[in-house]
């Protein structure tokens, strides 16, 4: 029973007609990937479920039901929930400014009895929905050049703003740059890409120079010059390149990896998970993980291509977009191409709130896929 | 069917534009994934290598194990200065470990005072991370055990089994072996063997004197190593026996020294200053070497207190001191040999005679012998040690050739035996007088005398009195002295090698003759010389008896009374047998008195022993009895007679050579 534009609404909306419609070889595809976090995690444990496997592989099956559950939610009630969803972000972001809870120097989270809160990745979604709730509504001229555009400008600012300040750089970038993205994609003018792209040229150095934190402007130095303090600042990095070189093309083999095992590495059932798997599965595993992104990531952008709603399509790809920009930049991290931010591998990093992110805006692509040859009214249609 | 109200063309050019950015969104994701993959190309395809190692260099450590330290043996394979096993706690100060604490707890296992706790607390934090820190030495095993089963509780804590040297003589040898020590700061260099860092290691010891000083590189060996994995906090995870590297021993030091002859030495000083050195006058191989008081070495591989070296360093005996080779004294009347000597080479007539009335008048002054000798010459002024016979004979030669006959004899040199520290002394000239002393540069006819019984400038060192009777006894070759016999196996150069001596055989004879008389009839040593092992084996030899201080005032004591510091020198020179000299030694006893009855009969000890082990001598003085006569009778000349047994004596330390009737 396959679904078409032509297919009757009503039959559309049938439970089992929607679970047919769920995209199950991406759905397959997180779970192996989530699969090889949890071997890597059962690893760097010394072969024990524990701390860290069992926890997270729970925690995916929970939130795997989660994404399917979203799936099935109807891409008008997203539509609807799109603004109050970033409004809810946008004043719990201000209300971690006022009394959130310090984590390294750094306010991130609300305490909601025993559930942290991270609004930044509430925002996430957040953000997504309420862009591509925007450029719904508006027309190709208007989202090309138009004072209007101010508004999505605001919806991008303000948060990464607030978030910068938290001080919490990596997430304030990403965010930044997701918005940055979906504005495009909605299809900004390429002279005001141009003019952004010049200005933000203009902009870093200074920034980097006068702007940041001492320890932000360290480890950017350090990136740029690894060597010059290889027990101190450049450590982290230094250690990651040597698991990843030592591995080599088939790796160390698991649970015999020296530089994760004997706690060499740092962080590495979370930011550099990535390096424990090259370390002991070596450049032919390091790939495999890689395909396996580069799969979620096409999956996900397909979904985008073939939604009929503006709103789906610039939803799906804003999540593709944060997900492809985790990737990438924990990928570029890890192998020396970065500076050290504090961006995990998503579904491969151990950690409850960005795979949370992740399986939430992921049931959000499902539900675009699922939904996508429905209507979503435009401007102030909303349907609750 | 209807679509929803909104402008078609709009909707498909916002849709177009959306599909075309998002091509080359994904293009960009493609290519960023591309990039990764190239990077990973290039850490784990092309660049594991080097990657590989620094993984190896973290995950494992090579623990530097200190070498086993050469041993050091007599002439005969008598272990001198070897190694035993050594229990040691250490503690190493490391990310976590609360050391007042650790100490604490060890404190129930070893004795750990309050005091010594303190002490190792300000050591260890001074200390390097995780270098340790030896909290007690030489554990009993019970303690060793204790510790080590709870050392897995007790970060930073470890016990281990290391060496530590120890000289089984222990003061016998002290002066010329010297002693092992801690390495202290300033014995780390920059560059060099000294640099490497082994020396860091709690156990290692470097030599700090003697032959543990000057052989230090060659009895060091090289160091082994321990390969651990260590995690990122340094603690050891595992051993990996496969990938040690054994540590080399060092090279064995064989001396010439005889360990029975350097022991007497040590018996017959007992409580008094002075120094031994005996040759063997064929080959120049020091056989004993000692200097008295000494002390015992195995303190100072453990360190010192400061309260017991300043015993050692403040006692007026100088223990501390190789009075052999480091001190210098006059060689009173033993220097008449090269007085002797050099007249005779001048042309002397050695019957020339002069009257000893225990004074003469010469110079304006009155020159003293310690008794009236009479008429005698040169042959009965030796053996007499008269003075008033030899101020005549030493004005007669000129202080030069004195000088250069004794220069020939090795006094006033430096020989090099291996250890530092030797003392050339002086001989004096005219020359020297010009050089040294602008305001008076002649040599003063008054001056001479003095030369003449050895007093005045006149300063050597025992171990060149002993090259210089070896060379007397030896009477052709220009022996040097030998104190290393091998290093690693490998022979030094021997004594006996350096060339002829370049002095006339029959005055050697006639010296060696004179030499003999002192030790007989009315010389100076007779009752004291006498070996008392037959009438083959004598000993001939020179008594000195030299005043320490104040030679021109006359205010130092004579024999053995008064105070100890201005009491005269014993000496005592003196070479066996005299027939056929093997021997040949110097003893002095430093403010000992008379030459003849302080030195002369402790020369006669250690002289015994050496003889006495000798199997060619004990053979001449046990004197087998001649065989039997082989029975004969008829066909027994293809029969081979059996023989009786040669007596020997059970007591012999060396076997003697079978059935050669003297």
């Amino acid at each position: 029973m396959t679904v078409s534009a032509l297919t009757r609404p009503g039959e559309r909306d049938r439970l089992i007609v929607k679970l047919s419609e769920i995209d199950w070889i991406f759905c397959f595809t997180l779970c192996l990937i989530a699969a090889a976090g949890g071997v890597m995690q059962f690893s760097i444990a010394g072969s024990s479920w524990m701390p860290w496997a069992a926890p997270q592989m729970i925690r995916f099956v929970i939130f795997f039901g989660l994404m399917i559950g979203l799936a099935l939610v109807d891409l008008r009630v997203w539509f609807a929930l799109a603004y109050p969803i970033y409004g809810v972000g946008f004043l719990l972001l201000i209300a971690v400014d006022l009394v959130g809870h310090h984590a390294l120097g750094a306010q991130r989270w609300l305490q909601a009895g025993p559930i942290q809160i991270q609004p930044s990745e509430i925002m996430k979604i957040g953000l997504v929905l309420a862009l591509a709730r925007f450029y719904h509504g508006a027309s190709g001229k208007t989202a090309q050049l138009s004072w209007w555009l101010l508004w999505p400008a605001f919806l991008i600012l303000a948060p990464v703003a607030l978030v910068a300040k938290q001080p919490d750089l990596g997430t304030a970038l990403l965010i930044l740059m997701t918005g940055g993205v979906v504005m495009i994609l909605g299809g900004l003018s390429w002279k005001i890409i141009t003019a952004g792209v010049l200005g933000a040229i203009a902009v870093i150095p200074p920034a980097v120079m006068f702007g940041l934190h001492g320890y932000q402007r360290q480890r950017l130095l350090t990136f740029l010059n690894p060597d010059a303090d290889l027990s101190g600042a450049g450590y982290h990095i230094q250690q990651s390149k040597i698991a990843l070189g030592s591995g080599g093309l088939l790796g160390k083999g698991y649970g015999l990896g020296s530089q994760s095992q004997l706690n060499f590495l740092p962080e590495k059932q979370t930011d550099f998970i990535f390096s424990t798997l090259a370390e002991e599965f070596g450049f032919v595993g390091c790939v495999s993980i890689l395909l396996l992104y580069a799969a979620i990531i096409f999956m996900a952008l397909r979904t985008a291509y073939i939604a009929h709603s503006h709103f789906g399509r610039l939803a799906a790809a804003g999540v593709t977009v944060t997900f492809a920009l985790y990737v990438l930049i924990n990928g570029a991290m890890v192998m020396g191409l970065a500076p050290v931010v504090g961006v995990p591998m998503p579904l491969l990093s151990y950690g409850g709130t960005v795979m949370l992110t992740v399986m939430v805006g992921f049931g959000l692509v499902l539900a675009v896929r699922v939904h996508r040859y429905s209507e979503v009214t435009s401007g102030k249609g909303a349907l609750l | 069917m209807a679509e929803p109200a909104i402008f078609f063309e709009e909707v498909n050019e916002r849709q177009g534009v959306f599909h075309r950015r998002a091509f080359v969104l994904g293009g960009m994701a493609g290519l960023g994934l591309l990039a990764l993959g190239g990077r990973l190309a290039q850490l784990q395809l092309l660049e594991t290598a080097r990657y590989e190692k620094l993984s190896a260099s973290n995950q494992f450590n090579f623990k530097l194990m200190p070498p086993p330290r050469g041993l050091i043996v007599d002439r005969d394979g008598v272990v001198l200065a070897s190694n035993r096993p050594n229990f040691r706690l250490l503690v190493a100060r490391e990310k976590g470990v609360d050391v007042p604490g650790t100490l604490k707890t060890l404190a129930e296992f070893v004795p750990l005072d309050d005091k010594r706790q303190v002490h190792l607390i300000r050591d260890i934090d001074n200390s390097p991370r995780r270098t340790p820190v030896e909290v007690m030495e030489d554990m009993s095993w019970e303690q060793f055990s204790a510790i080590n089963l709870r050392a897995p509780e007790l970060p930073g804590v470890s016990a281990d089994m290391g060496e530590v040297r120890v000289y089984p003589y222990g003061g016998a040898f002290a002066h010329v072996i010297g002693y092992v020590a801690k390495v202290t700061k300033s014995d780390i260099t920059p560059t060099g063997p000294n640099s490497e860092p082994i020396m860091l290691n709690p156990g290692f010891r470097i030599g700090k004197s003697g032959v543990e000083k000057a052989f230090d590189l060659d009895l060091r060996g090289s160091p082994g190593a321990k390969k651990v994995e260590v995690d990122a906090e340094g603690r050891e995870v595992r051993e990996d026996p496969q990938g040690d590297i054994p540590a080399i021993t060092g090279k064995e030091i064989k001396l010439t020294l005889d360990a029975d002859i350097q022991l007497r030495a040590e018996q017959v000083f007992g409580d008094e200053s002075g120094a031994a050195v005996m040759m063997d006058c064929r080959s120049g191989d020091i056989l004993c070497m000692f200097s008295a008081p000494s002390f015992d070495a195995n303190r100072f591989v453990r360190g010192l207190t400061t309260a017991e070296y300043r015993a050692l360093a403040e006692y007026d005996h100088k223990p501390l001191f190789n009075k052999a080779i480091t001190a210098t004294y006059p060689p009173g009347s033993t220097f008449k040999t090269m007085v002797a000597l050099a007249a005779l080479d001048a042309g002397y007539d050695p019957a020339t005679t002069h009257v000893c009335n225990k004074t003469w008048f010469w110079g304006g002054r009155v020159w003293h012998c310690d008794q009236a000798h009479g008429v005698q010459d040169l042959r009965g002024a030796i053996a007499t040690s008269c003075d008033i016979y030899f101020y005549q004979c030493a004005l007669w030669v000129g202080p030069d050739k004195i000088a250069a006959m004794a220069r020939k004899f090795g006094l006033g040199q430096v020989f090099d035996i291996g250890i530092p520290g030797q003392k050339p002394g002086l001989v004096p000239d005219t020359a020297y007088k010009r050089r040294t002393f602008p305001k008076d540069p002649v040599w003063h006819p008054g001056e001479t005398p003095s030369m003449g019984i050895g007093q005045g400038y006149t300063h050597l060192n025992p171990l060149q009195l002993c090259v210089q009777v070896s060379r007397i006894a030896n009477g052709q070759r220009a022996l040097h002295p030998r104190l290393i016999q091998s290093i690693g196996g490998v022979n030094e150069k021997s004594g006996s090698a350096w060339g002829d001596l370049d002095v006339n055989k029959a005055h050697l004879q006639f010296v060696r003759e004179a030499m003999a008389a002192v030790t007989t009839g009315n010389g100076t040593a007779a009752a004291e010389a006498d070996l008392g092992l037959g009438p083959d084996i004598k000993m001939a030899g020179k008594t000195g008896t030299a005043q320490a201080v104040g030679y021109h005032g006359g205010t130092g004591a004579h024999g053995a009374v008064g105070q100890w510091k201005l009491r005269d020198h014993a000496w005592f020179i003196c070479f066996a047998p005299i027939g056929n000299p093997r021997y040949a030694m110097s003893v002095l006893v430093e403010h000992g008195g008379w030459g003849a009855s302080a030195a002369a009969p402790r020369a006669r000890e250690i002289m015994r022993v050496a003889l006495l082990k000798d199997p060619e001598i004990r053979a001449q003085i046990e004197k087998p009895l001649p065989l039997p006569p082989v029975p004969t009778g008829p066909g027994s000349g293809d029969v081979v007679p059996d023989l009786p047994p040669t007596p020997v004596d059970p007591n012999s330390p060396v076997g003697l050579p079978q059935g050669t009737p003297t």
